[in-house]
């Protein structure tokens, strides 16, 4: 289900145009997070984006950091406000209405 | 031949029995020269003259082409073409055998497209498809934070002036930038006239300006978006 909001972190330092969002993985059974581009979908391990994650195979298909399911997947999705408090990410992120 | 039909036929003949030779031959040969002229003559000049067997019942008629019913037609046209642009654009790219999809991409199977350039455009992205990733910037999003390069065009004319760009940027041709991430490539290439404008809150917030440049991001031959930027 859409949300009302945008939960992001800024916008995106490799294609300058997307948003870099919060999506979270739920397929083993713990919340994993993580910061993907909406537009290039770069995917970050942290709301620091310091540190990239990028898959290793030729399917050039953005992965969980820890399990490497597909960030498309049904056990994925963006994160509400309760999953970014959740993960500690609250004070990272900004929120715009939709 | 239907029962219905033969009176005609056969009062023709009694007709012409009744009538002096040269009648008959007179009317026969103008039967003739009608049958072969009656084609042409719609044809050269838009008529809707009958045809012998029309006349005599053997032949559905055609609709005669008025005012109304040319709108009906052209109401069906336009409905035709919208249906096809709509379920080109909107529902999950199909590999059509032996045509290529938006006119210009090659079936690679798999719900993989090859552009003329070489660029590949597969399955991915939130939409499904990279195909519909991209399809989200022909038309502009104001309620997004931050700006959203919007393509003033069709599909087809968009996969082009991505195309030109990443042939162009490959190229170094003048005005052109790359630059490489990690994973990525980034092509940039500016337009001699405007492509698209700026939408996005950051575009509505500048009167959404004209946009000259086009940037691709792709992994390796893979396309993973692209869009028009200031």
């Amino acid at each position: 289900m859409a949300l009302p909001y945008l939960i992001y972190v800024r916008a995106c330092p490799i294609c300058k145009e997307g948003l870099c969002r919060v999506r979270v993985c739920t397929a083993s059974h713990h919340l994993v997070g993580c910061v993907i581009c909406d537009e290039c979908e770069s995917v970050w391990t942290d709301p620091d984006m310091e540190t990239r994650s990028i898959e290793k195979d030729d399917t050039y298909t953005a992965s969980c950091p820890e399990c490497g399911l597909s960030l498309w997947d049904e056990a994925c999705h963006w994160a509400d406000i309760q999953e970014v408090c959740l993960l500690g990410w609250y004070d990272k992120v900004k929120v715009a209405r939709t | 031949m239907p029962r219905s039909q033969r009176p005609s036929t056969e009062s023709m003949a009694n007709v012409l029995r009744v009538l002096p030779a040269r009648w008959a031959i007179t009317i026969i040969a103008v039967l003739i020269a009608y049958v072969l002229l009656q084609p042409r003559l719609n044809t050269w000049f838009g008529w809707q003259l009958p045809s012998i067997p029309a006349m005599l019942g053997q032949e559905t008629p055609k609709t005669k082409n008025t005012p109304a019913s040319k709108q009906a037609d052209a109401k069906k046209q336009a409905d035709a073409k919208t249906s096809q642009t709509q379920s080109s654009t909107t529902e999950k790219p199909k590999s059509s055998s032996g045509s290529f999809k938006f006119g210009i991409l090659k079936s690679l199977g798999r719900d993989r497209y090859e552009s003329p350039a070489g660029l590949v455009y597969g399955p991915g992205s939130e939409e499904g498809h990279r195909l519909q990733h991209i399809e989200r910037h022909l038309q502009d999003d104001p309620t997004r934070p931050g700006s959203h390069g919007v393509f003033q065009g069709t599909m087809e004319q968009f996969l082009i002036a991505i195309d030109d760009t990443y042939r162009r940027a490959r190229g170094h041709a003048k005005g052109t930038r790359t630059r490489n991430e990690e994973a990525e490539t980034i092509y940039e290439a500016p337009f001699d006239e405007s492509i698209g404008y700026l939408g996005g809150s950051s575009g509505s917030g500048q009167k959404n300006p004209p946009l000259k440049r086009m940037r691709v991001v792709v992994r390796g031959k893979n396309l993973i978006t692209a869009f028009p930027i200031p």
